[in-house]
């Protein structure tokens, strides 16, 4: 399975973390989007018309939507991270799915406007991207209330793994994190997984490494 | 302030329509000419010098007194020279510098990568204004990297040397591994934009017949991304150059060097002058 | 309601919202601030900024007892002195560096800081639960037009589907407020979640009005 990343991208960070957290092995092809704007050279427009990374190829089968690509990975190798098998479950996995639509639109958006001297209204970027962390911070508010941590469900899903990169990133496109308690305790939730791997923007949690003042047990 | 050297655009990526940025709150036009030389002019039709040099357009406001600073041991025709391309960033263009000068966050920021606890020491190295060149020189630096290359399985002790030519650029050198005794060159080159906001140009001469292109700029672009939240975080957001604000241990010589000789220049743009 | 607005004590965060070992950014009279709970479960406050290099220790990590900073790891005890600085492990760090402790109290699940030295203990939010925190781009004038509450000391009591509430407000920025917002403590968590929702449209109510002002 190959995936042609890129390394600032959140959409194709959600495919590798996505492998990561399941153990899903992942040949990476790096694509220098910038400043080489490759993906818009012939060899990838042969892959995908569309100009867009991430693209992952397994095989025959090449898919250009991450939504996809998670899903795949899910299928594959962990398909307990498509959610249950009730209809409720599959609708709400879904409904992140495309809720993670809007965050890349508007969050990702505004970083690239922040960042990457994309092009771009940001006051309208941002305005979107706030309405959009709003509604995800009452549902998640609402999974507490419940004794939730993920948004459906009992245990993470590929809708929590859609979300989470551009929600981390943000700050990234000056739109602050800070008036979301309950996005705060997802987001550290999801970090604290077994296998999770960060990416320029989202650190690590360095408190559950080993602290160097602290003697290890035995030692 | 004015009359130094700014990095304004990457040559490669000149075009006839050109594209529209600010110099220190100035807005300007970066465009390739007829000719297809670089052009560089201001919104009231003035155009600036240029120099052409590491892969970049620099320009000036004023007059520079002299030519852009070199780098000789980039000019060695065996090196790839690598255009990383540029990030937006809300910070002052000086923090900017002072971050790519200090070593201590290696492990905390560039985690597993540059650094990694419990490596986090650093040892006492060399600082120097040098006067003749009127430049602020670090050597001796050296720091534990866990990962030095990709085929590396153990970590190694990795020497640098700082160097700041301009107030707003700086070049690392560092130990090489496939050639020993050659440094590989990586430059920070930072366009003011407002004094705290800035457009970072890094750039690279390596000695790497291995790495692919992309890997190569890849790899920058992940370092200096981790760097971005760190320096978009910082208060106050100008460098402060007056003692009292912030604390300084002997780890930080470089920054104190490059503060002072900040101070000696009259360089503000982009700092903080009264202790608050 | 007895809340004293006369108390020199702010709520600025929910214990619930702070689970042991994380730290999160507040605001305490417009001076950015870093609340944290060590490990054991202490909750602490201090200046957003790490003496070293201005870095907002909210972006930090909590390792035991102490509060690290993000950027080169200089770590801060409860009492807010500098026990560590990683660059120079042998050092001990001179007393005189700190990260600006602040006065704290837990009470009622709420968290308050207080900015200068106090004798006193909170105001007791007396038969009340936390639900939950929110930010209003709005004045606190607009959030009680929009609530239909009354005012009251350190906020506003109203009735939201059916239950009796208490916002507690706090001007962080213009036109930004924040919201802890307390129920009855006998509300079931049914009647928790039609509040949390109802809340929505108060808060989309005050930020209209807001606008509007704005606009005029």
């Amino acid at each position: 399975m190959i995936l042609y990343d890129y390394i600032l991208s959140p959409s194709c960070y959600k495919v590798r973390l996505m492998a990561a957290l399941i153990g899903a092995p992942l040949e990476l092809r790096p694509v220098d989007f910038h400043p080489g704007k490759e993906h818009l050279g012939e060899d990838l427009l042969a892959l995908n018309p569309a100009g867009s990374i991430p693209i992952l190829v397994d095989g025959d089968l090449i898919l250009s939507e991450s939504a996809a690509m998670l899903a795949y990975l899910a299928g594959q190798y962990a398909p307990d991270w498509l959610g249950e098998e009730t209809a409720t479950s599959r609708a709400m996995v879904q409904q992140w799915l495309a809720f993670a639509h809007r965050l890349t639109a508007a969050l990702g958006g505004a970083r690239l406007v922040e960042m990457l001297h994309g092009q771009g209204d940001l006051e309208a970027l941002q305005t979107a991207g706030i309405a959009a962390l709003r509604e995800l911070e009452a549902a998640l508010f609402k999974r507490r209330l419940d004794g939730g941590t993920w948004l459906v469900g009992e245990s993470i899903t590929i809708a929590d793994v859609a979300c989470f990169p551009y929600v981390a990133l943000a700050p990234d496109g000056s739109i602050s994190l800070d008036p979301y308690p309950s996005i705060r305790l997802w987001m550290r939730a999801l970090r604290g997984q077994a296998g999770f791997v960060e990416m320029p923007g989202i650190h690590r949690r360095h408190e559950l490494a080993p602290d160097p003042l602290t003697p290890a047990e035995g030692a | 302030m004015i009359d130094a050297w700014y990095p304004v655009g990457l040559i490669s990526g000149l075009t006839r329509e050109g594209r529209e940025t600010l110099l220190m709150e100035q807005p300007i036009t970066v465009r390739a000419g007829k000719t297809g030389k670089p052009e560089v002019v201001t919104a009231d039709g003035r155009s600036l010098p240029i120099v052409e040099r590491f892969g970049h357009v620099w320009t000036s406001l004023g007059t520079p007194e002299k030519d852009l600073f070199t780098i000789p041991e980039a000019d060695h025709p065996e090196r790839v020279l690598v255009d990383v391309g540029v990030v937006r960033v809300k910070c002052s263009p000086l923090r900017a510098v002072e971050n790519f000068l200090d070593i201590a966050h290696f492990p905390f920021v560039h985690t597993d990568i540059l650094g990694a606890e419990p490596h986090t020491e650093v040892e006492k190295y060399d600082v120097k204004i040098r006067e003749e060149e009127d430049e602020v020189w670090a050597t001796k630096v050296k720091f534990f990297q866990p990962q030095a290359a990709k085929s590396a399985e153990e970590g190694i002790t990795t020497e640098y040397m700082y160097r700041v030519p301009s107030p707003t650029s700086s070049v690392l050198y560092k130990t090489c591994p496939p050639r020993p005794g050659e440094w590989d060159v990586i430059c920070l080159f930072v366009q003011p934009l407002t004094e705290t906001l800035c457009d970072v140009w890094p750039w690279m001469a390596l000695f790497d017949e291995d790495t692919s292109m992309t890997d190569l700029i890849h790899f920058q672009q992940l370092i200096f991304l981790q760097d971005r939240s760190i320096l978009e975080n910082q208060i106050p957001a100008r460098l402060p150059l007056d003692p009292g604000m912030e604390t300084p241990t002997r780890a930080d010589l470089t920054s104190i060097a490059y503060r002072r000789w900040l101070k000696q220049h009259g360089y503000t743009y982009g700092a903080e002058l009264v202790a608050q | 309601m007895r809340l004293n607005a006369s108390s020199p004590w702010i709520p600025l965060a929910l214990s619930g919202d702070i689970p042991n070992g994380t730290v999160i950014p507040a605001t305490l009279c417009s001076k950015p601030i870093a609340i944290w709970r060590s490990q054991s479960g202490q909750v602490n406050a201090n200046g957003n900024r790490c003496p070293h290099r201005g870095m907002r220790l909210s972006h930090g990590f909590v390792r035991g007892e102490t509060l690290s900073c993000i950027y080169h790891g200089w770590r801060f005890g409860q009492d807010g002195a500098c026990q560590h600085i990683p660059a120079h492990p042998d050092v001990v760090p001179p007393a005189s560096i700190n990260c600006g402790p602040l006065q704290v109290a837990e009470q009622d699940g709420v968290i308050w800081v207080a900015e200068d030295q106090v004798e006193s203990q909170p105001p007791r939010l007396d038969g009340l639960k936390p639900l939950r925190s929110l930010v209003f781009c709005a004045e606190p004038e607009a959030i009680l037009t929009a609530s239909g509450g009354t005012e009251v000391d350190l906020g506003v009591e109203a009735t939201l589907a059916g239950t009796r509430i208490c916002l507690l407000l706090q001007g962080q920025a213009p036109a930004e407020t924040l919201c802890l917002v307390l129920v009855d403590q006998a509300t079931s968590p049914k009647a928790c979640a039609e509040i949390s929702r109802a809340l929505e449209g108060i808060r989309r109510r005050a930020e209209g009005e807001t606008e509007k002002r704005g606009a005029a």
